[in-house]
């Protein structure tokens, strides 16, 4: 063992070390330490009285307990030394036994005094990790280390390392984890870490069977991306802070002056204007979902790898999720009114459905980019559907639709090519909903007494269920109809 | 509607014997609201409340007597690729659904439809939005439209 001759680091060498010296503070040592508050002031006066109270010339209390100490005062100072070492030691011991270590093929944990417990997991199988950082671990600079393994209840938490640790443990896992995945264990020269306890592992694998070539492989294909230094400066958007907490404020000005106006009126109405402070709470949790919306999008990024398309999100807890262009069924561009002197842009996506995942915290939702200018935005569009050009002209509503499309009339329109279908809508919030072809489920045409009037029709292209609604109002009828024959015609002519 | 996607061509129409299960549908919801708009009139001895259960007695009584006009209204088309529904006199709906979108097909029966020996069929797709419900089709018809869309959803599958 040359353990000796290595510098002192805590990443992945493959030597066992120790979790940050807070540890045994940060996880229970609080709860210790508010009940020995809670103890001391709540006896501060029958100890004082105990102690100095004769010299004081103070009454004792006359309860059981001070005149028990007050007899006892010697062995209750012992007790008390005692029971504060114990916890001390206790926590003192249960640091040292705690230790963890990450090898060339494992992550591995081990501790507990009386019960011990030991945990390993195998790189190959890490799906990411993740960092946490509660407040009162940041005070001390610590933070929790969280190696995700597939399957269930197989994750290994390292709390606490310290900040710095913590960090460099996450990129030595991941590439550890990516190295593992690229080379099959057998096939690495003599390993880095060589250590006696690996070498009946390596005779063990050192055939690899057809059957483990093409696990692995497969592996290889499903696994998430792991490698974040490599894959974060190729993004294709760069999301600055600012922009992000803007937009966000902006786009949320409207659901605030809606709910503002909405509770003035009823209290107006009601003649009750202490009804006017319910509108407290509510503007409470629109400002909670505008920094949950802000905390989820920092450090977003995008990019494309060979399996699909790569999002990437969060500050404090990371999520990479890798989406091929395949599962996408449908594509919206939106641009709310205070968005446009920015001239920002966002998008979001119908996917297949993934058994309520969405919207799990830390998981991107349907929000493929935040907000973005819209050549950030082409170039997203760009890398969900490659080589798609962007319609030159759409089929607007006809003159006697402003009735219905009083300011959007001009841009209420569709346009069809052989891939997408394209549908743009509003005028004050502008929204384009791209769906391919290929992935239309069903088309229908609906007219009602009014728009029969008017000779007009709406089309409906149908996509598997999400945020979005490919729906198109007050054509005329002959381009409706048009529209719906060439999107079943052709939607027809993709699937095949 | 006729110049909405192209109803010259023929349309395979339901059992006229479906025009008995959707009055009934529509006569007991109707007749109980109807009831229940009556409670206040009657407690409260107010003439004019009477115009509400009168309101929604003619209602009902339009609803009911534009029943024979909305089944024959109902219809589908069995196209090369594609199932093609409508429905509707006042609201059209025209829907295009490629088999090869299929993702099963339910033949169900209420109490009413099974005692005039009809089902309905229900075409589903992974767009709930799709919303395909063929009413009113004979048992027989119904297993057999059933057992064709799901052999032409195959083989449409095929060619992908």
């Amino acid at each position: 063992m040359n353990a000796a001759a290595r510098p002192r680091s805590s990443g992945a060498d493959g030597e066992w070390h120790r979790l940050h010296p807070a540890t045994p503070l940060l996880r229970g040592g609080i709860i210790g330490l508010a009940i020995l508050g809670w103890a001391a002031v709540q006896l501060r006066d029958v100890w004082i009285n105990a102690i100095v109270g004769d010299v004081v010339g103070r009454e004792l209390p006359d309860d059981p307990a001070s005149r028990f100490i007050a007899s006892h005062l010697l062995w209750a100072i012992v007790a008390a030394i005692a029971i504060v070492a114990v916890f001390v030691g206790a926590g003192w011991l249960a640091w040292r036994m705690h230790e963890y270590r990450v090898t060339d093929e494992l992550v591995e944990e081990r501790e507990g005094i009386l019960w011990r417990r030991h945990r390993r997991g195998r790189l190959d199988r890490v799906q990411g990790v993740n960092i946490e950082r509660p407040l009162i671990a940041r005070l001390v600079g610590a933070a929790r280390l969280e190696v995700a393994m597939a399957g269930n209840d197989g994750n290994i938490r390292l709390s606490y390392l310290s900040s710095r640790t913590a960090d460099e443990l996450r990129r030595g896992i991941l590439a550890a984890a990516a190295e593992v995945r690229r080379v099959p264990v057998a096939e690495r020269p003599s390993t880095r870490f060589a250590r006696s306890g690996t070498a009946e592992r390596d005779e063990a694998t050192r055939r690899p069977t057809l059957a483990s070539r093409i696990s692995t492989i497969a592996a290889d294909l499903s696994a998430p991306e792991l490698d974040v230094e490599l894959a974060t400066p190729t993004s294709l958007v760069e999301m600055h802070p600012g922009r992000l907490v803007a937009a966000t404020a902006l786009s949320l000005v409207r659901p605030l002056l809606l709910l503002v106006v909405i509770v003035v009126v009823i209290a107006a109405l009601s003649r009750a204007w202490f009804a006017a402070l319910i509108v407290i709470p509510a503007v409470i949790a629109v400002f909670g979902i505008g920094s949950r919306r802000i905390l989820r999008s920092l450090r977003y990024s995008i990019s494309e790898t060979p399996d699909g398309i790569r999002v990437g999100y969060g500050l404090l807890s990371t999520a990479n999720e890798t989406l091929p262009a395949s599962r996408i069924h449908a594509i919206q561009l939106d641009q709310p009114l205070l968005w446009r002197p920015f001239g920002w842009w966002s998008i979001r996506i119908n996917r297949a459905s993934r058994g309520g995942r969405d919207g799990a915290p830390g998981r991107p939702d349907t929000r493929i980019l935040p907000v973005g200018t819209i050549e950030e935005a082409r170039r997203v569009v760009a890398l969900i559907l490659p080589g798609w050009e962007e319609p030159a002209a759409f089929t607007i509503s006809p003159p006697r639709a402003r009735w219905l499309r009083w300011f959007s009339r001009r841009r209420n329109g569709f346009a069809i090519d052989g891939r997408v279908v394209a549908l743009r809508r509003g005028a004050l919030w502008r929204t384009l909903t791209l769906v391919p072809l290929a992935r239309v489920q069903s088309v229908a045409i609906e007219d009602g007494p009014l728009t029969r009037a008017l000779r007009l029709a709406r089309v409906e292209v149908h996509t598997v269920e999400g945020v979005i609604r490919g729906h198109i109002g007050a054509l005329d009828a002959a381009d409706a109809v048009g529209l719906w024959r060439e999107t079943e015609a052709r939607a027809l002519g993709a699937m095949s | 509607m006729s110049d909405l996607a192209g109803v010259g061509e023929a349309w395979q129409p339901v059992s006229p014997k479906y025009v008995w299960v959707d009055l009934v549908g529509r006569f007991i919801p109707g007749a109980i609201v109807v009831a229940a708009l009556c409670i206040p009139a009657a407690l409260s001895r107010l003439a004019w409340l009477w115009a509400l259960p009168g309101a929604a007695f003619v209602i009902v009584v339009l609803v009911l007597a534009f029943t024979p006009r909305r089944v024959r209204a109902i219809g589908y088309r069995l196209r090369e690729d594609d199932l093609v529904f409508r429905r509707g006199i006042m609201w059209h709906r025209v829907v295009a659904v490629p088999y090869g979108r299929m993702q099963l097909v339910d033949v169900s029966r209420g109490p009413v439809a099974r005692a005039l020996g009809l089902a309905e069929l229900r075409f589903v797709t992974a767009a709930a939005a799709t919303g395909v419900t063929i009413p009113g089709l004979p048992e027989e018809e119904a297993e057999r439209l059933r057992d064709r869309l799901v052999a032409l959803a195959e083989s449409r599958r095929a060619a992908l």
